[in-house]
């Protein structure tokens, strides 16, 4: 147990560290780049003023809401601060209401969304690869050029697939929004099941994407494990098929959570892309919306949650994986030893 | 006259490729067991050893085929089962397999009890976990094994120790017939003796009726079984007591193998060590006649055509040679003299 | 070397990825070439005209080679102006206003429908109850089947000075004339988007563009990872740890957010095709060398490294010629898949708007966007994208099917047989 402790201390600071690097990323980075936000939006405020005095004003505004007039390192451990007491400042596009505002209504939103998407694909593509390569020969001839074919589109593509065929030409389900137009959010049944029929749509692309490239990676690691000596050993001390089966896929899973932890941040960049697409009130559309409309506190507030969720959810998913496999915990008490 | 544990008659195996060609690689093998004997297998590597083994425990997974022949189990014949039979009541508990680099025969994942409650629960599903956990303390102490080895994972393990415990689970439904495939030949020395002190074990407690043995090492058979046959080719090429087959081979191959062996005792320094040139024949067309013809001293041009069939000599010997016993001891006599 | 790349064209798997990238790439190459008109050149003054030929009208009508043909034209007229539920709404206008005794017209009969229609119809007359907007949509349709059922034909006046003149031409009811015979025609395979540009043509030198942009991305991803994959595993010690950092780092913080912090400071008129490939192949680099890195360590201890150190070759020298070689197929496969991922990268960067800003050439992920921002699927104009996300998909395909033939070929276990 004290192995765990330390494994996980290890972890955890790591995590920490991480954070810090990508907070001072995301604060740094577009400041460091050629060009400069701030000025391009002054530069839009004063566009059409001719009066020079006036501009400089305007532009000495916006600097001092931004606080460009102090240097970097300051302007760090004020954002720092401010951070931590929950401000990540005002929205450009949506003034007067403030980062976090705008976030925490979307947040909801998305994880709503994309957590269950991101579960169920994973579970689905591990079955649906385990099965390929359990059956191997009418299935797995089929099936896997499908996932593949599947697995090579990008994501916002499945979402506009299905909004085509679905949405558009049968008309079955809604292509736009978290909820019909006309409805106001009220604790009525047919509020939850305008949200269900819209939820749809964006569900079930993000599913089938994520089913796609897992379902590939599964059936590759199955069929290696298919092929291991210990399954050839069970078989000969008389053990059933079925029971060797579970061996095999519980071993064929780990290395596909593993996985699950190295795609989450592509996943969910595929899936703020669909989101956007589907006008969805998650992150994703707020994202996008604050790109066209150039807010770039809102901006960097929305990479920064997004950042921050996923490396939560790696910490989880590592956290997991530290407690499924044995190797693990043999290879702590090793060390702990 | 004691029972026979194991009796194979003219067994034909072969490998389809994905190719769909066929290698013929069980070409004919028969043999006898009889209980309390153990009987080793040696030749050099892809003479149809390791597919013998496979082959004797009556399932076939491919690339693998069954062509023809017997295998009787103290007295079943399990060539007339049908599969799912052979698997449910004869694997496992008749006759057991030690598979060769056994390190990786357990599963990483899995617990050592978990995967004991398994074999037992696959041919019994009824007996309790509480008994079959008291059976397995029981069998393994017996054996010199220590229960805790039970509560671990197969990756926690050494290899030495996981060989054991591979041996210790195979027997522990206390099979027939007991197949080992190169058990000790992964290990350090130690773990070697060890392993071979635990076999013979498991046939002084009665927990197996009878081993066959297959290595390459052919001094260590010596040391462990009653009879020894030489495989060459997917054939057996002669077969007699260890005493006989060790200081006194009849077939050129046998011979040559012998030969070729280092022995650290006294007064070998001076014995020449003769390697046998060539490499064994492709077994997708195997050629009529002698299989080690073209790599025998003692040929004559006759071997090259006809059947070789086993010819017997003694009680229990057998041969495949296309000269007598007599000719070749002399030929032998001769060659030593040089 | 001739035996593996024997061995990689037998790969039925390989094989059917390369057909496919060979054509898509031949197509991008040759068919802006023999195209007659420009990837952005906007020619259509309308958004989204479906795929089809379009012919001049005015060709046709003054065409000298002009054949009467006895074919009933009337049918295919009529239905052209009038669909079902138009049928269905002049009935209902009929048996209302126009004092028609309910249930003798019907839509099937349309000759009696027509000219009791004709007979009936009053625009003028106000209706109480109707909305105006009802009667001015029948007055639409009357418009539209005036004249329908006659076998006048139509007098064509030229103008003058703006003044109307007299018959030029005469077109009879039943005139046809042979397409060959009309000079100006032109054919879209795939039809227009909202700016009047023919997909086809753009499409093809998207899929170049996006080719070339993801070729520089791979490359730069691959030649950052090929290195410090290479220098972490063979050197090791305190680099390696250095390097495993970072690298684990840059795993962990979504590259698409990076993408989206660094494309979005790049003011527009820096933002480029060829910049932004860089940019996305600085995102991409960890998983390369991630993956070298493992191998080169793999590699470090044997034989004929440790032969090659011992004669005194240099760190360059040992790492170029003895430890290169080995991790070259993994190398070619890492690069593919970093091709087509940078594809996809640039797509999903240029749907959120943060693409190439460019309005000289075209790249699959700006297509996608142009038809986004102009509700081509709200518009029902699926040639304006599905074709494509096609287009994508199977770039995307034929790379991953070649790495998986490669994959094959190198890792024989993998093979299934």
């Amino acid at each position: 147990m004290k192995g765990y402790v330390k494994y996980y201390g290890q972890k955890l600071i790591w995590y920490l560290i991480t954070f810090v690097i990508a907070l001072m990323l995301n604060f740094f980075l577009p400041r460091l780049m050629p060009g400069d936000p701030v000025a391009n939006l002054a530069s839009d405020a004063t566009a059409g003023m001719t009066d020079s005095s006036q501009i400089q004003l305007v532009v000495q505004q916006y600097k001092e809401r931004f606080g460009l007039d102090k240097s970097y390192p300051e302007q760090f451990l004020i954002f720092v601060r401010n951070m931590f007491q929950g401000d990540l400042g005002v929205s450009f596009t949506q003034y007067p209401r403030t980062v976090v505002e705008i976030i925490s209504e979307s947040i909801g939103w998305t994880i709503a969304l994309q957590l269950p998407a991101i579960i169920v694909g994973w579970l689905l593509g591990n079955v649906l690869g385990a099965i390929a390569a359990y059956i191997r020969k009418g299935f797995d001839k089929v099936a896997m050029p499908f996932f593949m074919l599947i697995s090579s589109m990008p994501a916002f593509g499945m979402a506009i697939i299905l909004l085509w065929i679905f949405g558009l030409t049968l008309k079955w389900l809604p292509i736009a929004g978290g909820y019909g137009f006309d409805l106001l959010p009220t604790a009525s049944w047919e509020f939850v099941v305008s949200i269900i029929r819209h939820y749809q749509l964006p569900f079930w692309s993000m599913v089938l994407i994520t089913v796609g490239g897992q379902s590939i990676g599964m059936r590759s690691m199955s069929i290696y494990e298919l092929n291991a000596d210990y399954v050839k050993y069970s078989r000969f001390l008389g053990i059933k098929d079925r029971k060797i089966v579970g061996y095999v896929f519980r071993n064929a899973m780990l290395p596909q959570i593993t996985g699950l932890a190295l795609s989450l941040g592509t996943m969910v960049g595929g899936n703020i892309v669909a989101e956007m697409i589907f006008s969805y009130p998650g992150i994703g559309t707020t994202l996008v919306q604050a790109v066209t409309g150039g807010d770039y506190p809102l901006i960097s507030g929305c990479t920064l949650i997004i950042t921050v969720l996923v490396l939560i959810a790696n910490l989880v998913v590592e956290i997991l994986y530290g407690i499924i496999d044995p190797r693990v915990k043999a290879a702590q008490q090793e060390s702990a030893a | 006259m004691a029972r026979v544990m194991l009796e194979v008659n003219n067994l034909k195996t072969k490998y389809i490729t994905r190719y769909k060609e066929s290698v013929y690689a069980v070409d004919g093998v028969s043999l006898k067991i009889e209980e309390g004997k153990s009987l080793g297998i040696a030749g050099e590597s892809g003479c149809g050893k390791s597919t013998l083994a496979l082959s004797l425990m009556g399932y076939y997974f491919a690339p693998l085929h069954y062509m023809s022949g017997e295998i009787i189990i103290d007295g079943k014949n399990i060539s007339d089962m049908k599969p799912d039979e052979v698997r449910k009541n004869i694997l496992g508990n008749e006759i057991a397999y030690i598979p060769q680099a056994a390190m990786n025969a357990l599963n990483p994942t899995q617990k050592i009890i978990r995967f004991v409650e398994d074999v037992i629960h696959a041919h019994d599903p009824k007996v309790s976990k509480k008994d079959i956990y008291d059976m397995a303390v029981k069998r393994f102490e017996n054996l010199g094994l220590p229960p805790e080895v039970l509560q671990k994972h197969a990756v926690e393990l050494s290899g030495g120790m996981k060989q054991r415990t591979v041996i210790a689970i195979s027997t522990i439904l206390s099979p027939k017939v007991l197949i080992a495939d190169e058990p000790s030949s992964a290990l350090d020395v130690t773990s070697q003796k060890m392993v071979i002190k635990m076999m013979r074990e498991l046939m002084e407690k009665g927990f197996i009726k009878s081993m066959i043995f297959i290595t390459h090492e052919l001094p260590l058979l010596y040391n462990v079984t009653d009879d020894i046959m030489v495989m060459y080719a997917g054939q057996i090429v002669e077969r007699g007591s260890a005493k006989e087959m060790v200081f006194d081979p009849v077939h050129p191959y046998s011979k040559g193998l012998m030969g070729s062996i280092i022995v650290p005792e006294e007064g070998t320094k001076d014995v020449k060590l003769e390697a046998i040139p060539g490499t064994p024949p492709n077994l997708k067309n195997p050629p009529a006649g002698c299989r080690f013809f073209a790599r025998c001293k003692y040929s004559i041009p006759e071997c090259a055509f006809g059947d070789r069939s086993e010819r017997k000599f003694d009680n229990d010997r057998m041969h495949r040679c296309i000269h007598d016993v007599e000719y070749l001891e002399e030929a032998y006599g001769r060659n030593e003299q040089k | 070397m001739k035996h593996q790349l024997k061995q990689i064209f037998h790969s039925p798997k390989f094989v059917v990825g390369f057909v496919i990238f060979v054509v898509m790439l031949s197509a991008a190459i040759f068919y802006p070439l023999i195209s007659s008109v420009s990837p952005l050149q906007s020619i259509a003054k309308a958004n989204f005209i479906p795929p089809g030929r379009y012919i001049n009208v005015q060709d046709a009508v003054e065409s000298t080679n002009k054949v009467l043909m006895e074919l009933d034209v009337v049918s295919e007229r009529v239905s052209a102006a009038l669909s079902a539920s138009d049928k269905e709404k002049m009935i209902v206008w009929l048996e209302e206003y126009g004092g028609v005794e309910a249930g003798t017209l019907s839509a099937d009969n349309i000759e009696e429908l027509l000219e009791a229609w004709y007979a009936k119809y009053d625009p003028n007359t106000r209706f109480e109850g109707m909305l105006t907007s009802t009667s001015k949509e029948y007055q639409r349709m009357n418009t539209r089947v005036s004249n329908v059922l006659s076998q006048n034909g139509v007098i064509i006046a030229e103008m003058v000075d703006g003044e109307l003149v007299k018959s030029s031409t005469t077109v009879r009811s039943q005139d046809f004339v042979g397409v060959k015979d009309i000079p100006n025609q032109f054919y879209f395979p795939l039809g227009t988007d909202n700016f009047g540009r023919d997909v086809l043509t753009q499409m093809t030198s998207a899929i170049g563009t996006s080719l070339r942009l993801g070729l520089v991305a791979g490359l730069v991803a691959t030649a950052i990872g090929l290195t410090l994959g290479l220098l972490a595993g063979y050197v090791g010690g305190i680099i390696d740890n250095v390097i495993t950092f970072i690298t684990n780092l840059f795993t962990v913080i979504p590259g698409f957010v990076l993408l989206i912090l660094i494309s979005y400071s790049i003011s527009q008129t820096t933002r480029g095709v060829n910049v932004v490939a860089v940019v996305i192949g600085l995102t991409a680099w960890p998983w390369t060398c991630r993956s070298v890195r493992s191998q080169v360590i793999s590699l470090r201890n044997r034989d004929h490294v440790n032969l090659s150190k011992l004669s005194g070759h240099s760190l360059v020298h040992v790492v170029v010629f003895d430890v290169l070689p080995y991790i070259a197929s993994y190398v070619v496969m890492a690069l593919i898949l970093q091709i087509s991922s940078a594809i996809l990268a640039e797509a999903q960067l240029s749907m959120l708007g943060l693409g190439p800003s460019t309005t000289k050439v075209a790249t699959l992920g700006l297509m996608m966007n142009w038809a986004q921002t102009s509700s081509a699927w709200q518009l029902g104009a699926w040639w304006a994208f599905l074709p494509v996300i096609a287009s994508i998909a199977l770039v995307s395909f034929s790379l991953n099917l070649m790495n998986t033939g490669l994959d094959q070929v190198f890792n024989p276990q993998l093979r299934d047989s």
